[in-house]
């Protein structure tokens, strides 16, 4: 298989927008041309992430009315659906189509737009990620899957409820150094535990918000990206799903698609956790970010929520997690989050992260967690 | 094999049933053409007591837009005795009496053309 670099990089601010989640993604992709310095007759193919399209802008086939947004109508476009891992997917999938010789240059992206609706059908259009004869005929929101799976972490692990608001502070705190980010706004432990509960015993600054928008990735060859200024180099990625069903699962307080997609990624990189300098994780519920970190390998299960608290996880701390801020600050555009990931990883490596950069990042991670734990991507990138 | 709509027919009737593999005696709840355990194909029907524990819960406090007016209620995921779990909507159990650990037992409940599944008192 053939060497494959990140060449480029762009993001939208997110937040709320008033333009489409086309609109959105050619922003960003735009952006990303330009930082890689190829032009847009380069790129050879289009992987796309949205979710919630169908619902919320009435819009299937989202990944063409995409790419003819932005100008590239007859490139071959694929659209990714694997809930929040959507962009993720289709990253690894444009470097399969690299790495095997089909491609040179490829494009990835994705975006969301959920602000348009109100948050009740927001809450009902993210429940579809859930089984919908089992699971969503009670009644259940993604704030309920993982506040499951919090209740079974602190029965197992004796995790709190303040070890909890920690990663919420953390990330409120490395987020104020980002200025793409949705929340740029430190809070307090204090805050956390005292905001209304939406999922007992997850509370309101437990869950990250609805965000609209976009995310894009220049991916290309080693001949192409030795011409670049600024290759990274793509170590892994790798992907692994598990039982669809909550009650198929015989562990609430572990995720194994993560640590069936951390190992596949390790062996392909050839190196363990311990090699990793910086992480991008899913922290769509501060629960998500304690049992993630976990299952990374990390730290040891049940250590997760001790980590958060002792602040080894923060900006200056023996491993910093979501330095962009993550989904809990930064925000999360569901079909852009993968992309957004990679983008900060990208941007860590080298070395342009400005007040938020891990010194010296040389190798690091991202993990992408799609809809009830059933899909996670993981992968890894490295520098020269 | 059992279908979903065989499953919940039965369940309006008041009776849960799963699917043992007469190969390697994997539990499982249906639909599943192969075993996940084994991946043979010889599933048989076993009546499941409908007792069980909260293995987990939560309480939804901001529902979807059509549960909008039963919030706040409680799901629960219940251990059956047998060892194969259900997600289940919580019913006639205060929501502060909730806790890991507490027997239940499986309540069928009917809306009209649907059924899902709820645990009340043990």
């Amino acid at each position: 298989m053939r060497k494959v670099a990140v060449v480029g990089v762009g993001v939208t601010k997110f937040g709320k927008h008033d333009r489409t989640s086309a609109e959105l993604f050619a922003e960003a992709a735009v952006e990303a041309l330009a930082d890689a310095d190829l032009s847009p007759g380069a790129v050879q193919a289009l992987y796309y992430g949205n979710v919630v399209g169908s619902e919320t802008e009435h819009q299937l086939h989202t990944g063409p009315q995409a790419a003819s947004v932005l100008g590239i109508p007859t490139v071959p476009t694929t659209r990714m659906e694997t809930a929040c891992a959507s962009s993720h997917a289709a990253f690894r999938h444009a470097v399969m189509e690299i790495a095997s010789g089909v491609s040179e240059v490829v494009l990835v992206g994705g975006a969301e737009r959920v602000l348009n609706v109100a948050t009740e059908d927001s809450t009902e259009y993210f429940a579809y990620a859930s089984d919908a004869r089992w699971e969503q005929s009670l009644g259940l929101t993604f704030p309920g899957v993982f506040a499951l799976i919090a209740r079974a972490h602190m029965a197992r692990w004796g995790t709190t409820e303040e070890q909890m608001a920690a990663v919420a502070v953390k990330n409120h705190r490395h987020g104020v150094l980002n200025p793409k980010a949705q929340f740029r706004k430190e809070i307090t432990v204090e805050q956390v535990l005292r905001s209304p509960l939406v999922a007992d015993p997850l509370k309101l600054y437990d869950c990250c918000p609805f965000t609209d928008g976009g995310a894009a990735l220049v991916l290309a060859s080693e001949e192409v990206a030795r011409t670049r200024r600024r290759p990274v180099w793509v170590l892994a990625s790798a992907a692994a799903s598990d039982a669809m069903l909550i009650h198929d699962k015989r562990d609430l307080a572990r995720v194994p698609a993560t640590e069936r997609a951390a190992a596949a990624a390790y062996r392909q990189a050839g190196l363990g956790p311990e090699a990793v300098d910086v992480v991008e994780l899913h922290d769509c519920f501060t629960i998500a970010e304690i049992v993630a970190t976990e299952g990374l390998g990390l730290f040891e299960p049940g250590m997760g929520g001790v980590a958060a608290e002792r602040g080894w996880t923060s900006l200056g701390g023996k491993i910093p997690v979501n330095p962009s801020g993550g989904l809990k600050a930064k925000g999360h555009p569901i079909g852009a989050t993968g992309a957004a990931q990679i983008a900060e990883v990208v941007t860590q490596l080298r070395g342009e992260a400005g007040p938020r950069q891990v010194d010296g990042a040389r190798t690091g991670l991202t993990h992408t967690l799609g809809g009830n734990t059933a899909t996670v991507l993981v992968s890894l990138f490295g520098r020269e | 094999m059992i279908h979903l709509q065989h499953f919940f027919e039965r369940a309006r009737a008041g009776e849960l049933t799963g699917v043992r593999c007469r190969r390697c005696g994997e539990l499982a709840i249906p639909p599943k053409e192969f075993c996940p355990a084994c991946h043979e194909r010889a599933w048989e029907p076993v009546p499941l007591s409908g007792e069980g524990t909260i293995a987990s819960f939560t309480v939804i406090r901001i529902p979807p837009r059509a549960w909008a007016s039963e919030a706040p209620y409680a799901i629960a995921a219940v251990q059956l005795r047998e060892g194969v779990s259900l997600l289940g909507r919580i019913v006639d159990i205060p929501l502060e009496r909730l806790a890991v650990g507490l027997p239940v037992r499986f309540r069928a409940l009917v809306d009209r053309s649907q059924t899902a599944v709820g645990f009340g008192p043990s």
